[in-house]
């Protein structure tokens, strides 16, 4: 009897456990979500009006202003976007909101939009120029790094003028955020795009206080986006300091030797055609040299490539004479880019953006203890050396 | 299940039992408390070296237990120091075997709360996870192996699957210079480092249990060379990674690394939840042995049944587990275990190793 009485008890002790299978804990469901793919900081400028969502009487005392973009994806989840015919629906919506800190202001677009905004998926952070000249980036990004559902693979870019116009697109179909993402991949084949830079790196940079670049975008007048140089962040106060141009990451990316392919134009210099060098390969050493209280650095630049065009008509590039020739200019050209960039970067920025600090703390770990503090002050000093050694490989299918 | 001690283990099985009893909430966060007291990138030298310290920890506890076929630590230490000295050492040791359970349940649900099971809250978490802890060790030592087999070779194979994904925000240069400022930042993180290889004193009770304990020396020495592996490969993974600024400032870099990253073509983004697969089996690992530890301990120290005490530990592992109100007093409670560990565990043994000595000559 007792044996029964324990089966019936058991029995009723499974179907109880059963109940609470049919359902998780803290589901989501996918349809319920709305997808953050990208999101957007931009300062909001004074007497522009105030959203109303700002109401709260006798508030903390006027801070700076931030208008945040959250690019949501619609057509995956919705399916609308499947729809043919007359009215097509864009495949993103985006949606502003403006507060002073960044956790209140997104929590206020609920108010706004009737789903749950998730941003596990979400892949990059745009922050606008205005913002990032004023304020700290470590406070920008603090919520970013901290909160657990944005994950530190996103992007971090910066837009000149507003970033928000960057989250724009004139294709319905597009979806801005995901574009960007797909851009940074170009950085294999061109010098001047900087590889991409995630929260990951970037929390360790802020922390150490070094300075370094994030990719600029822009969003020219004809609505489509475009990568245009870099923008210089000043590792003691990590405020934007500046822009670099795309000669001047050309220039960096030699430096830096990590470009992985690209181009550089020269000039010949008899008959002023243009010649074209393909980089296939590219490598650089930075090497620290410390005598007693004075630094310096030589760079030494090696690159391997070919002849990709030539407008030189007289000339054969079967010709070992031509070849030579044609080596020295390229490598004047590589010159005058390095020697453009590390002027800018020393005297105007007054920046260490290219890993010299990395380096002598690497060599001299020692020195770099007592220099680090000051490191952007002492860089803007130290002289620097750079040689450049081109190789041209082969001139392609055509020897003429 | 007299709590009786036969040759019940293989020698494979007893290296398994130490390698996941070894391998447990450190993992996460081992990058960040040892960088934290280095300061330079030489941390996995560090890891090295506290690696071997276990290991001549683990020697000394074998070397103790060795003198005493077929008995675990709660029953010879009454012969070495006497009765009540013996009692109070054992109920000592029992103390942190379900202290450490109670933390590594914690630490789990901290972990998962925050990362997989966002809303649930923490007692639907801990509850599940030590009834089906209670449940394998109802089964006894012998269960407990066969599972730990089962989980050993999936966590070798993920771990090292995660692991290598992330090669491609790898930077050699965050992991150099090596010993640029010498050797004196690399000692001071030793403690922390050996600590993490918590684990050796199982070999304790373990001994008593192997079917060939002669061969304990070698199971010791392989149960912590594993762990060490792992240790060596996610410390220079993360901090390649993350870089040793940015290791500081994560409370969990190791899933911090893992999230770090994302492959194109692969249908799997979040690599995080891979490792916390196998971190969590690792923790359940670690939970269940201490907690047996701890049962066991009761059993034969009171020479009683096994089964009440089993039972009888849950709510108090259960109120310990809930006893820290943040995450903060959460690692202080880990400090505090790894603490009483280091005195009980490096310094008692030499001790008793000693004493038994001089009295076993007598004899």
């Amino acid at each position: 009897m007792k044996h029964i009485t324990i089966r019936t008890l058991l029995s009723a002790l499974l179907v109880l456990i059963l109940l609470p299978l049919t359902g998780c804990w803290s589901n989501k469901e996918i349809e319920d979500l709305g997808l953050i793919v990208g999101t957007s900081l931009d300062l909001e400028k004074q007497g522009e009006p105030r959203e109303e969502s700002s109401g709260q009487a006798g508030g903390p005392p006027h801070r700076d202003r931030i208008t945040i973009t959250n690019q949501f994806v619609t057509a995956e989840t919705t399916g609308k976007g499947t729809k043919t015919g007359t009215s097509q629906q864009k495949a993103y919506n985006n949606v502003s909101e403006t507060g002073d800190t960044i956790l209140p202001t997104l929590r206020n677009m609920v108010l706004r939009i009737e789903k749950r905004a998730f941003a596990e998926h979400s892949k990059v952070i745009i922050i606008g120029e205005d913002l990032a000249r004023t304020m700290d980036l470590q406070k920008i990004l603090d919520f970013f790094i901290r909160e657990q559902e944005m994950r530190p693979s996103g992007l971090l870019l910066i837009a000149q003028n507003r970033a928000s116009k960057i989250l724009e697109s004139k294709k319905p179909m597009d979806i801005p955020a995901l574009k960007l993402v797909e851009m940074t991949h170009g950085h294999g084949r061109t010098t001047k795009i900087l590889p991409p830079t995630t929260l990951t790196k970037i929390e360790g940079k802020l922390h150490s206080g070094a300075s370094f670049l994030l990719q600029n975008v822009v969003s020219p007048s004809n609505g489509d986006i475009k990568f245009a140089g870099a923008a210089v962040i000043e590792g003691k106060t990590r405020k934007l300091r500046g822009f670099l141009n795309e000669k001047e990451i050309e220039g960096l990316t030699w430096i830096t030797g990590k470009g992985k392919g690209g181009l550089v134009k020269s000039v010949d210099k008899k008959t002023g055609q243009p010649i074209i060098y393909e980089i296939l390969s590219m490598k650089s050493k930075i090497k620290p040299h410390v005598d007693g209280n004075n630094i310096s650095f030589d760079i030494k630049i090696e690159s391997e490539g070919r002849i990709a065009e030539h407008w030189v008509v007289s000339e054969k590039t079967m010709e070992t004479e031509f070849l030579k020739r044609t080596e020295k200019e390229i490598e004047k050209e590589v010159e005058r880019l390095v020697k453009n960039v590390l002027d800018k970067i020393q005297h105007e920025y007054k920046t260490d953006v290219s890993g010299f600090g990395n380096k002598l703390r690497i060599k001299y770990p020692h020195i770099w203890k007592t220099v680090k503090k000051d490191w952007d002050q002492t860089f803007s000093e130290v002289p620097i050396k750079h040689e450049v050694k081109i190789t041209i490989k082969d001139y392609g299918t055509s020897d003429e | 299940m007299m709590g009786s001690s036969k040759g019940q283990i293989t020698n494979v099985q007893a290296a398994v039992i130490l390698v996941n009893y070894i391998l447990a909430a450190g993992i996460l966060t081992l990058p960040r408390t040892s960088v934290e007291k280095v300061k330079t990138p030489d941390v996995w030298i560090t890891v090295i070296l506290g690696g071997i310290i276990a290991m001549i920890v683990g020697l000394i506890i074998v070397k103790l237990n060795q003198r005493y076929p077929e008995k675990t630590f709660y029953q010879y230490s009454q012969e070495i120091v006497g009765k009540w000295m013996g009692g109070f050492l054992s109920l000592l040791i029992i103390g942190y075997f379900f202290t450490l359970s109670a933390y590594e349940v914690r630490t789990m649900a901290e972990v998962t709360g925050l990362f997989l099971l966002e809303g649930t809250p923490t007692w639907a978490i801990i509850l599940p996870f030590m009834w089906i802890g209670l449940y394998l060790i109802i089964g006894g030592i012998n269960t407990i192996a066969r599972l730990f087999e089962i989980i050993f070779p999936i966590t070798i194979v993920i771990f090292l699957l995660v692991a290598f994904l992330s090669l491609g925000i790898f930077e050699l240069d965050n992991l150099r210079p090596v010993l640029g400022l010498g050797i004196v930042p690399m000692l001071k993180g030793i403690k922390t480092t050996a600590l993490a290889f918590l684990g050796s004193e199982i070999m304790l009770l373990l001994v008593a249990f192997m079917k060939k304990p002669d061969k304990a020396v070698k199971v010791v020495l392989i149960g912590v060379f594993i762990p060490l592996l792992f240790y060596v490969i996610t410390v220079v993974m993360v901090i390649g990674a993350l870089s040793i600024d940015g290791v500081v400032t994560s409370t969990w870099p190791t899933l911090e690394l893992m999230r770090s990253f994302e492959i194109p073509g692969l249908i799997f983004e979040r690599f995080e939840s891979f490792l916390l697969v196998i971190w969590i089996m690792q923790i359940f690992t670690t939970f269940t042995i201490t907690y047996y530890a701890a049962a066991l301990g009761l059993a034969q120290l009171f020479k009683k049944k096994i089964h009440p005490f089993v039972y009888g530990l849950v709510p108090i592992i259960y109120v310990i587990a809930m006893a820290p109100k943040n995450i903060n007093d959460l690692f202080k409670l880990g400090d505090m275990v790894g603490n009483v560990a280091l005195l009980l565990f490096a310094v008692l043994p030499v001790i008793l190793l000693l004493v038994s000595r001089v009295r076993g000559g007598k004899a």
